[in-house]
């Protein structure tokens, strides 16, 4: 008798998740459920002892159903994203064009693409449920309630994973068919981590949980995220806690909410079921090949930053290459977006804003610019084959990298400046050119090192390498002059020294390469 | 030995694509591919040759017109056409994470080989096409050529009557590509399957297809044997009659400037 569609395609994706332990696949559900046992019962409880009762403190709080709402909406969104996001970095239509030749119903292949990576998202919400019982242990909760608050869990992370596979499915056959479509997919994915990342900012940083003990701002947030299932698993536990052993004194609340909760699952699988056909479809989608129009007054400007001539049409193309990348402007935008969000959380003054300007150099250096080669061993040969094209080719990327870096930098010190009122002070706008110079420094040394050591890829091991080395020296150029030596002028000598001797092993390697 | 009973048939088959359905990537198609022959679908870039396999196929829907494959109609009985085709796709997907032995596996159960008969057809399969001896090794250490004969293995796993090959040695170096044309030469001459393949490599298609059919902007211009249509055309080599058919000319006043630049 044939097993159904569902399974075998269950099973399929099974064997690819468990891949990387081929060998020991017939043992992974016996020593995951083990480790997990080890954790719920043993590593969780030891870990979360030192917190408890700060915990149980604000557990029974005002904020705690508020608080916890927001932390179980983010968690969800958060699980939601990752399917997508994974969808969205691979090139999966050829197997959506497998299965589709084949006799298979659309909804089998979500069903049996789901199932199949259950064991992983099972291992997620057996983690998490884990942490919760420990945490709440302490208060006494009947076995029932310690049963209800897994089951709330599993059933929470099951529909938000469930929910991402379908919107996953939809994504990689509308916006992955195309270049354009996969370049926007790619630069979502980063930025939807964002907003997720603002709000744990703001749980760390207090700034939240002071808001939420303001009983207007409490009630709009309970309102609005109370229409989302998280919330009402949220209601549940936090009503566990305050009646520990006594679901009698709750069951009107425990029913609706997890009922509702398994409803929302069951609607939701339906429903998946049902758009089926469209997510797995290869008709045409909408979007087309991009025509671009004649250069704007940006790339005029980047022209004749260029000098106008021929170096500086290769910068606008440099530029264009750069810039019409979505995923590019994604990156920028992202991690311009987590220094902000760094700085409006972490940064309460003005020698707090310098670090951080010095600190934003690295980072921007560390993630902006050591992609110089990753467009492939191609690209390089063209500039090698070109008059001069190495030495035109690194001053170009040299170039975009600073007007790529650079001008954020000032803006984000300078906003940081207006903040404490020192931003048109002239020690704060000493210590922002200061900032400026050095982070120029970390973008030679980032393209430098890139092309010393090309990385032709973003999973290759010298791209990690460069990653890693390039954070060593840029941090160490500035760690042991100021803190070491205490000869804190040293810094961006020691900076531009690094810079300068990277672009040249830089420069010497792409005119030998073969 | 063709028997000349039709077995795919397209009448007026059309699909187009675009907000106003401006792109036409398959234009009235009027086909018929006999039992038993090897069929060769030419075609410039972008002529629609893909769209028409992935109709036939049942993968796409058809803006209008419809066709049959071995009797079944692609719009209503769609899980029957697929049941009687196998296809290797131009750009196929492939389980990289999983063994030869395991992707067989899997496209099997997809296509409902009995688990008694399965077992048997893979390790067949695997020997015909030479790769049983790595039948445990992941997919991702196989070579191009392997995984294309991979491929055509899970193209033939369910045993199927028809056999769509969309580009099947484009991407592939001589050695392979020399291989590949072997095993459909085999699979139409011996196992008596039939082929509909679909390719712009001239030479292949010539030496492997009993008839062809030339698609240019979605329309059949000619279809016919190699002879018939380069003598229909009054030319002397298939790629001239190609190139006619397909108006694909070189226009020298395209090169003028070289003389413009030549003059002081």
């Amino acid at each position: 008798m044939q097993s159904p569609k569902w399974l075998a395609i269950a099973r399929n994706e099974y064997r690819v998740q468990t891949s990387w332990i081929r060998g020991l696949r017939r043992f992974f559900p016996l020593a995951a459920a083990a480790l997990l046992a080890v954790w719920v019962y043993y590593l969780a409880p030891m870990m979360v002892r030192s917190m408890v009762n700060d915990f149980l403190g604000f557990v029974l709080s005002q904020v705690a159903v508020a608080l916890f709402e927001i932390i179980l909406f983010v968690l969800s969104v958060f699980l939601t994203i990752i399917p997508v996001s994974n969808a969205l970095k691979e090139e999966g239509l050829g197997r959506v064009e497998l299965m589709l030749k084949a006799p298979v119903r659309p909804g089998d292949v979500l069903i049996g693409e789901f199932l199949g990576k259950t064991p992983v998202y099972a291992i997620v919400a057996t983690a998490l449920a884990g942490l919760f019982t420990a945490l709440l242990a302490p208060l006494g909760l009947s076995l029932l309630q310690t049963a209800l608050i897994i089951l709330l869990a599993f059933v929470t992370c099951l529909s938000s994973f469930w929910i991402g596979t379908v919107l996953a499915a939809v994504a990689r056959t509308t916006i992955g068919r195309t270049a354009k479509g996969k370049d926007i997919g790619k630069a979502v994915s980063f930025i939807l981590v964002l907003p997720l990342i603002a709000l744990f900012y703001g749980l760390i940083g207090g700034n939240i949980l002071t808001a939420l003990a303001d009983p207007s701002t409490n009630r709009l947030v309970s309102t609005v995220l109370g229409l989302f299932p998280s919330s009402w698993a949220a209601e549940v536990i936090v009503a566990f806690a305050n009646n520990p052993s006594n679901i009698g004194a709750v069951w009107a609340l425990t029913l609706t909410r997890i009922g509702g909760v398994v409803a929302f699952m069951v609607g939701g699988l339906a429903a998946g079921w049902m758009v089926a056909d469209r997510a797995y479809s290869l008709e045409p989608s909408g979007l087309g090949a991009t025509e671009v129009g004649p250069d704007g007054a940006f790339y005029r400007t980047v022209r004749l930053l260029g000098g106008g001539g021929s170096f500086g049409s290769l910068l606008v193309s440099v530029f264009k290459d750069y810039g019409r990348r979505l995923e590019n402007l994604s990156q920028v935008g992202y991690i311009i977006g987590l220094m902000v969000l760094i700085n409006f959380f972490f940064v309460d003054d003005a020698g707090g804003a310098r670090m951080m300007g010095l600190l934003m150099g690295t980072v921007m250096a560390l993630f902006l610019c050591s992609e110089a080669t990753i467009r492939g061993r191609e690209n390089l040969f063209i500039y090698r084959k070109t008059p001069s094209g190495v030495g035109r080719f690194m001053r170009a990327k040299l170039l975009q990298g600073w007007l790529t870096v650079l001008p954020f930098i000032a803006a984000v010190m300078l906003v940081s400046g207006l903040r404490f009122g020192v931003a048109f002070t002239w020690p704060y706008l000493t210590s922002v050119g200061n900032a400026l110079l050095i982070a120029a420094a970390n973008v030679s040394m980032a393209m430098g090192l890139s092309f010393a050591n090309p990385a032709y890829s973003q999973k290759s091991a010298s791209y990690m390498i460069n990653f890693q080395l390039i954070a060593f020296l840029a941090l160490g150029a500035m760690i042991i002059p100021d803190m070491v030596l205490h000869v804190e002028w040293l810094h961006m000598p020691l900076a531009w020294a690094l810079g300068l001797v990277l672009l040249y092993l830089g420069y010497r390697k792409l005119s030998t390469m073969e | 030995m063709i028997t000349m009973k039709t077995i795919i048939e397209t009448r007026n088959l059309s699909k187009y694509f675009g907000k106003g359905k401006e792109i036409k990537a398959v234009d009235g198609l009027d086909l018929e591919v006999y039992e038993g022959e090897a069929f060769g679908l030419l075609g410039p870039n972008g002529a629609g040759k893909t769209t028409v396999v992935r109709l036939l196929n049942c993968i796409i829907k058809p803006t209008g017109g419809t066709a049959t494959v071995n009797g079944h109609d692609i719009l209503g009985e769609e899980n029957d056409v697929k049941r009687v085709t196998g296809m290797l796709a131009e750009s196929p997907g492939l389980y990289e994470k999983l063994s030869g032995y395991e992707f067989l596996e899997f496209m099997g159960a997809l296509y409902d080989v009995p688990s008694e008969v399965l077992k048997e057809r893979i390790d067949d399969l695997l020997r015909l096409f030479g790769l049983h001896e790595r039948r445990d090794h992941l997919v991702e250490g196989y070579s191009s050529g392997m995984k294309q004969k991979l491929l055509i293995a899970a193209a033939l796993i369910h045993d199927p009557p028809i056999l769509f090959l969309d580009e099947p040695t484009s991407s592939l170096d001589p050695r392979a590509a020399h291989m590949v044309k072997d095993l459909i030469k085999e699979l139409s001459d011996t196992a008596g399957k039939t082929i509909f393949m679909c390719s712009h490599i001239l030479p292949v298609v010539e030496e492997l297809c009993d008839r062809i059919g030339i698609i240019d902007e979605g329309r059949l211009v000619a279809v016919g044997t190699v002879d018939e249509i380069i003598a229909r055309s009054g030319q002397e080599t298939l790629e001239e009659a190609f190139i006619a058919l397909t108006g694909g000319a070189v226009d020298s006043e395209l090169l003028a400037w070289r003389e413009q630049v030549a003059k002081p």
